[in-house]
């Protein structure tokens, strides 16, 4: 057994504890006497104190035995819940989160103490209390719970376990038998268990176990588990190291003369009658045991189907499933493309029927695995919260955030990617885009700005918007800073569209804050969000009114590795644009285009939407002569419209996306490239950077 | 540099000698990932010029570069003797370089290879770090690094 096989769990559980700490705390601080929220901070810090404990991380276990004494206090109305309450025990979330880190990284807690801190939250409730220090300790141990019985003197030995103990036994050491008694609330029960052996180990051996080694491991016990111990040691220094681990409620232990084992055997071997009677208190207690052990395990299985319902996968491994069905879909597009060349058969009929009952399978499983990877932003947003409040604090402006959509999902590596971008995107909103208070009262606005984050799905994309009901951006000064960084000319200042110079944000090197703090503005502006943004194959956008506030618009794909198309051809080249994207397909006679701003445009159902010759865009040779229609594919990007002027459609295909290398410049227009089919290479078309 | 520190390892180093134009151009076989006919390039709008586009080498996209275009000499002229040259270069990836014709194998020791300093900047002797004597022929060798590097072109 070994502690560091629940490592992974103890991380996980914790971050969630912390999380939801997190959380708790901010309700406590709008309501503060909401009995309900204290009694859940309660709970998690009391949980996160016990595994702590049980992992052997005993700075963090003493950081979160201090919080919860003052939680304790809190719950019986000791003390009020005040501001400097509440940042006390952020402070104390942080240096937990660091330790967490820590721990991520090298399996150990680290060496800070966060002294300060703890003697913070201790003078916090001296002061409260005016030095009435609470006799009433809210920890649970050493307690000794009635019932205890010293089950060790019951146990019944195997012929193998009396050798052993025979062997181990000399003059010089003794049998010491050992019964310990778990708190009903520990949560890692097998962790303790290890903790108490290995505590025990330092002395002497170990040589008998009640329940069996195995199934303390796998926690198949109640509350207690029983030893025999060999060990030179006295006992009374022996049991004040099992008391160490922490949420063990007792320890029974006393030594036992290896005479009553030979007498039992004696016994065994001499009178037919009083054996029966010995074994039978010996069977009884271990049957009482089992009956105990039998519910246990009974309530596991029970209990099981609920709990193995979701498996941890590490990511990786579900990479490696996305590239096997990508591989698949590829050897399937294949074989499809080459039933298509020697088709008109008609004894091909059934093997037309077979690719196309593949192409429903390699789907369908396409979508299976996607779904496995989806996971909602959740765990990437809700440390905002949090993050603004402080924020708040350190630039002294009141303002909420406002979130909707937090269960929106997103394929695994997008989510974890996100979370510095949006992060950046809020700071910007909180630093540069909400006002003071005085001036958003001058401005007739509340004096608590507001910022929102609201997260949807649309089509293949998932929309995240950042927005705020602050100052807006003042295009003039945009425009002006630009001038002067050398970013563009005056004279391109002059035709530039409000829209065009409020994208120049994005521009690199270019922070808009006119004093640097350490929020934001430290020289990596929005052009690091927009490159991340872009590197997972999204965009970002932003609209705004002055005075009114302004608005981010991140968009990302849903997936990464296999899409939708529709395959088109301009001359002799084959394109692909993602179906997601797509709003209908149109065939417009030539004589139906008008010009607006010199730009050829379309009147279609009340919309005038703009045309993009691909052909000219692409670098291709134009036509000698005009058709008389157009085949323009409608697509869409938020509440904009473009219409891509086509040669012919080929039709609708999965595909799957592969990067064009580190070689070829960045291309805007190029998203990437796949492999058709016969084995040719098309390029899939970068609808957003086109509109 | 980092033919240097092979060097230091071994005396010889194999060179895959081919010929661009009427010359003889050598490249160090151990970025080589193998040598393979021409096929069909996808070509890919606004990349740089010398990129020819890309090809699918057995499900992997892989650039093609026109070494011809990038040491400003005339553009290829595809014939059967035309190879595309792979290249795998770490932390950069897998790139194609067409070649006229690949002619064989050789080995050079250190005393065979005239170190070549860097002169000009659009020389195209920028690509190459020496000049490799067999027999009584020049190859000139080409510095892989130098070939496939992009900052200064972009």
């Amino acid at each position: 057994m070994d502690v560091s096989q629940y490592l992974e769990i103890f991380i996980d559980e914790t971050s969630e504890h912390l999380q939801s700490l997190s959380d708790c705390i901010m309700s406590l601080e709008k309501e503060p006497d909401n009995k309900d929220t204290i009694n859940e901070v309660f709970r998690a810090a009391h949980s996160l104190k016990g595994m702590a404990g049980t992992m052997g991380f005993k700075r963090m276990q003493h950081l979160t035995h201090d919080m919860e004494d003052v939680f304790q206090e809190v719950r019986s109305d000791k003390i009020v819940v005040n501001s400097k309450m509440i940042d006390i025990l952020f402070k104390c979330l942080d240096a937990l989160d660091k330790y967490l880190e820590t721990i991520k990284e090298t399996s150990d807690e680290g060496t800070e103490d966060n002294q300060a801190i703890i003697k913070e939250l201790n003078d916090f409730i001296a002061q409260s209390e005016g030095q009435e220090v609470s006799t009433e300790k809210p920890s649970v141990s050493s307690e000794p719970e009635t019932g205890a019985e010293k089950k060790f003197l019951k146990i019944d030995l195997t012929n193998e376990e009396k050798e052993a103990i025979r062997n181990t036994k000399d003059d010089e050491n003794h049998i010491y038998g050992f019964t310990v008694y778990i708190h009903p609330e520990c949560l890692l029960k097998a962790a303790r268990a290890f903790l108490v052996f290995q505590a025990v180990e330092d002395f002497g051996e170990v040589v008998v176990y009640r329940p069996n080694p195995h199934d303390i491991e796998d926690e198949k016990f109640e509350l207690d588990f029983s030893f025999f111990l060999i060990a030179s040691e006295q006992l009374d220094k022996i049991i004040p190291a099992v008391k160490a681990v922490s949420e063990i409620t007792s320890v029974l232990a006393e030594e036992i003369q290896p005479e009553r084992f030979e007498q039992k055997e004696e016994k065994e071997e001499k009178e037919e009658q009083p054996k029966q009677e010995t074994t039978e208190s010996a069977v009884t207690p271990q049957a009482e045991l089992q009956q105990k052990a039998q519910p246990a395990a009974v309530k596991k299985t029970a209990k099981k189907p609920v709990t193995s319902r979701t498996v941890r996968v590490d990511i990786e491994k579900l990479d490696a499933l996305m590239n096997q069905v990508s591989e698949l879909i590829i050897a399937k597009n294949g074989l499809a493309s080459i039933s298509m060349t020697e088709g008109g058969n008609f004894e091909n009929q059934a093997f037309h029927e077979q690719i196309e009952y593949l192409e429903r399978i390699t789907t369908n499983l396409h979508e299976s695995v996607m779904q496995v990877r989806m996971v909602p932003i959740e765990s990437v947003v809700n440390k905002y919260p949090r993050m603004i409040r402080d924020l708040s604090r350190k630039l002294d402006k009141k303002m909420e955030l406002f979130m909707s959509g937090e269960d929106t999902e997103l394929d695994r590596t997008v989510v974890d990617q996100i979370g510095d971008p949006l992060q950046h995107l809020l700071r910007n909103s909180a630093d540069h885009g909400l006002e003071s208070a005085e001036v958003r009262k001058e401005r007739g606005k509340p004096e608590t700005g507001a910022i929102y984050l609201n997260a949807f799905q649309e089509g293949n994309n998932v929309i995240i918007e950042v927005s705020d009901d602050g100052n807006g951006i003042d295009t003039e000064k945009v425009k002006e800073k630009a001038i002067q960084r050398g970013v563009i000319t005056p004279e391109q200042a002059e035709i530039m569209d409000q829209k065009e110079i409020v994208n120049l944000l994005f521009m690199p090197s270019f922070s808009m804050a006119k004093k640097i703090t350490d929020i934001s503005g430290r020289g990596v502006g929005l052009d690091v969000v927009r490159s991340n943004i872009e590197a997972l194959g999204g965009d970002v956008e932003v609209s705004s009114r002055l005075g009114a506030g302004s608005k981010f618009t991140v968009r990302l794909p849903l997936t990464l590795a296999i899409i939708q198309v529709l395959m088109v051809e301009i001359r002799n080249e084959k394109y692909a644009v993602a179906l997601g994207s797509i709003q209908n397909i149109e065939d417009i006679p030539v004589n139906e285009i008008r010009y607006v701003e010199a730009k050829e445009v379309i009147h279609l159902r009340g919309l005038v939407i703009p045309i993009i010759r691909m052909d000219k865009i692409l670098d291709i040779e134009p036509l000698e002569e005009e058709p008389e229609n157009l085949t323009v594919v409608i697509v869409k990007k938020g509440d904009k419209y473009a219409g891509l002027v086509v040669d012919s459609l080929i039709g609708q295909q999965e595909i799957v996306i592969k990067s064009l290398g580190k070689f070829i410049r960045n291309n805007k227009v190029i998203s990437g490239a796949t492999i058709l089919g016969d084995g040719e290479v098309a390029l899939i078309l970068d609808v957003n950077a086109l509109i | 540099m980092e033919n240097e520190v092979l060097v230091s390892e071994k005396d010889t180093k194999q060179y895959i000698v081919v010929k661009i134009g009427s010359e003889q151009y050598g490249f160090d076989i151990n970025y080589i990932d193998n040598i393979v006919r021409m096929q069909r390039i996808t070509r890919v709008p606004k990349a740089q010029r010398y990129f020819k586009g890309i090809i699918n080498l057995r499900g992997e996209i892989v650039a093609v570069m026109s070494i011809r275009l990038k040491m400003e000499l005339e553009d290829d002229e595809f014939s059967d003797a035309s190879r595309i040259i792979i290249l795998k270069i770490q932390d950069l990836g897998t790139v194609g370089i067409i070649v006229d014709e690949v002619k064989e194998i050789v080995e050079l020791g250190t005393d065979d290879i005239e170190r070549q300093s860097k002169q000009d900047k659009n020389d195209k002797n920028t690509f190459i770090s020496g000049i490799g004597k067999h027999g009584d022929e020049l190859i000139s060798l080409f510095d892989i690094y130098a070939v496939v590097d992009e900052s200064e072109n972009i």
